[in-house]
């Protein structure tokens, strides 16, 4: 029991995460939090609904859900947060919240609100040391892992990559040394919004599409970008994958109710005893 | 083939913190700017670099008018600056750091880093084995894989002089490279500029330490209250009576 709660969890916390990754990487790097990260998951999960309808490959449906999501995200920054720049949070806040509900209400008129599913075949789990997995588990969990993967990769590994943690890390420097705004700001929107893409894939696979699914998800994921340290990457996904494990296992005790308010539970019992998150950063040292 | 500068002006409200000042070095050469707290020294280096627009005057490197160009063209077109307070990217090791500082990256688009695997490792390579020489000339081998923000004081002193090299300037700006360094490192950073200067790089020098200056440049500008007050060499401007009495307050040798 609790071991297939664990599995759950992990896969659960996979999809926090990287829902995380994408709202951490743009506080980190744009300066605001992403209220618009949910609705551009929810995108993400719609192009993968098709793209399965249509072609039954879930590996299809993943690169529909990034190319899908990917646009929207940089649509979003070009439209609206790009003109917005240098304005105050609290502006830039409420502008995504209203991305958020452009996206939401696009995707209602055209796909409905009723619930869909991913038709996926039914199969037997597998048994691993006592433990049974669905093999879509183990499927998804190997997406997620892939992605964060190529993710991590592009930071740390590639030019574009330093160039947005240097941006992160002090952007008017960053200004001087040549380094060009626009292509570190859209390599950084479609990188975040290919996440957000994936995670709105995994939670459509996992539970049902609905246009309010992404929103629904948003404050957890924002939970485990704060708890996580905000701005750091590795942070976000670390505390997606304690928060996922975290309601999975408690829902036996506390119910499938009070789920997301225990993720906030031990958000704030972490940020009591360690105000910077997980690997958050002494910010304001200068 | 020079920097010049003339006749910058620059008044915040009422007061002139730059008032007609014009100098001129040899973009190859070493030139110090000394001067009493107020005397604009800082003002002066902000505007040289594109920090900040003059409201009147001009400057060129090399013939070409730069007064149009914010920091980052500046930087571009051969002349680049440090800071007193010396900046890093700090969650990032000192190589990343002098990497990020490499012009013209192709992979600095995510197109190309699909597009031109190829051509973007080995422009990548290119740029880790020059950041790798910059790091052992600098002597900062023992750090290149540590976070900039660990660094001493000193140290990144001498990161944000890698940085710089790694645009390939023709002239470097230091702002106070000394300052706050202690005395071995201070030694140090003269070693290297000596050496860049020796391959061709000019720098302009800002410094409080007097003596480390006099040591280091053969030319030296004195500023008081936003004029030039005199230049010459390090003895000849000491001797200067006009000098003494701004900048040591007329004590007596």
């Amino acid at each position: 029991m609790f071991g297939a709660l664990l599995v759950a969890g992990i896969v659960h916390g996979l999809i926090i995460g990287l829902a995380a990754l994408a709202v951490t990487l743009v506080f980190g790097i744009a300066r605001f939090p992403n209220a618009a990260a949910g609705d551009t998951m929810t995108a993400g999960a719609y192009a993968g609904l098709l793209a399965h309808q249509a072609s039954g490959s879930l590996a299809l449906a993943g690169g529909a859900a990034v190319a899908a999501s990917g646009a929207v995200s940089l649509l979003g920054y070009l439209l609206v947060f790009r003109p917005l720049a240098r304005r105050p949070v609290a502006s830039l806040l409420v502008a995504a919240i209203g991305v958020a509900f452009v996206i939401r209400a696009v995707l209602g008129l055209i796909f409905g609100h009723q619930q869909q599913v991913f038709q996926v075949p039914l199969a037997w789990p597998i048994e691993f040391m006592g433990l049974r997995i669905p093999p879509m588990d183990l499927t998804l969990a190997a997406v997620a892992a892939c992605a964060l993967a190529a993710a991590f990769g592009v930071l740390h590994l590639t030019s574009i990559g330093r160039q947005m943690r240097a941006v992160a890390d002090d952007p008017d420097l960053a200004r001087v040394s040549g380094i060009r705004p626009l292509r570190v700001m859209v390599a950084l929107w479609l990188l975040a919004g290919a996440a957000a893409g994936i995670a709105g894939l995994m939670l459509g696979v996992k539970t049902v599409v609905s246009p309010e699914m992404g929103w629904e998800g948003l404050l957890t994921a924002f939970a485990a970008a704060i708890l996580g340290g905000i701005g750091s990457p590795a942070g976000a996904v670390l505390a997606g994958l304690l928060l996922g494990i975290a309601q999975e296992v408690s829902t036996p005790y506390v119910g499938f109710t009070y789920k997301i308010a225990l993720a906030f539970v031990v958000m704030l019992a972490v940020l009591l005893v360690r105000p910077r998150g997980l690997l958050g950063r002494v910010e304001g040292v200068r | 083939m020079s920097l010049v500068v003339r006749d910058i002006t620059k008044a915040w409200g009422g007061f002139r913190a730059l008032d007609g000042v014009s100098f001129e070095m040899e973009s190859s050469g070493l030139l110090g700017i000394i001067g009493p707290n107020g005397a604009g020294k800082s003002t002066l280096f902000s505007v040289v670099s594109g920090f900040i627009a003059a409201d009147a005057g001009s400057v060129a490197l090399d013939g070409t008018p730069l007064d149009r160009l914010g920091p980052a063209a500046r930087a571009r077109a051969g002349m680049i600056r440090t800071f007193q307070v010396p900046r890093e990217f700090h969650h990032l090791t000192v190589r990343e750091n002098l990497m990020a500082a490499a012009p013209g990256q192709s992979g600095e688009g995510l197109l190309g880093l699909f597009l031109r695997p190829g051509r973007v490792r080995a422009e990548e390579d290119a740029i880790r084995a020059e950041a790798d020489a910059t790091i052992d000339f600098l002597r900062l081998a023992r750090v290149a894989d540590t976070p900039a923000g660990r660094l001493s004081g000193g140290q990144k002193k001498l990161v944000e002089l890698g940085r710089a090299l790694m645009a390939k300037p023709r002239l470097i700006l230091l702002d106070e490279p000394f300052a706050g360094v202690n005395p071995v490192l201070i030694e140090e950073i003269m070693a290297r500029i000596r050496d860049l200067n020796g391959r061709g790089i000019g720098f302009l020098v800002i410094e409080h330490d007097l003596d480390a200056l006099s040591r280091l440049v053969p030319r030296l500008v004195v500023m008081d209250r936003g004029r030039v007050l005199a230049t010459g060499t390090p003895q000849a401007v000491l001797a200067d009576a006009a000098v003494r009495e701004a900048y040591l307050g007329g004590a007596p040798a």
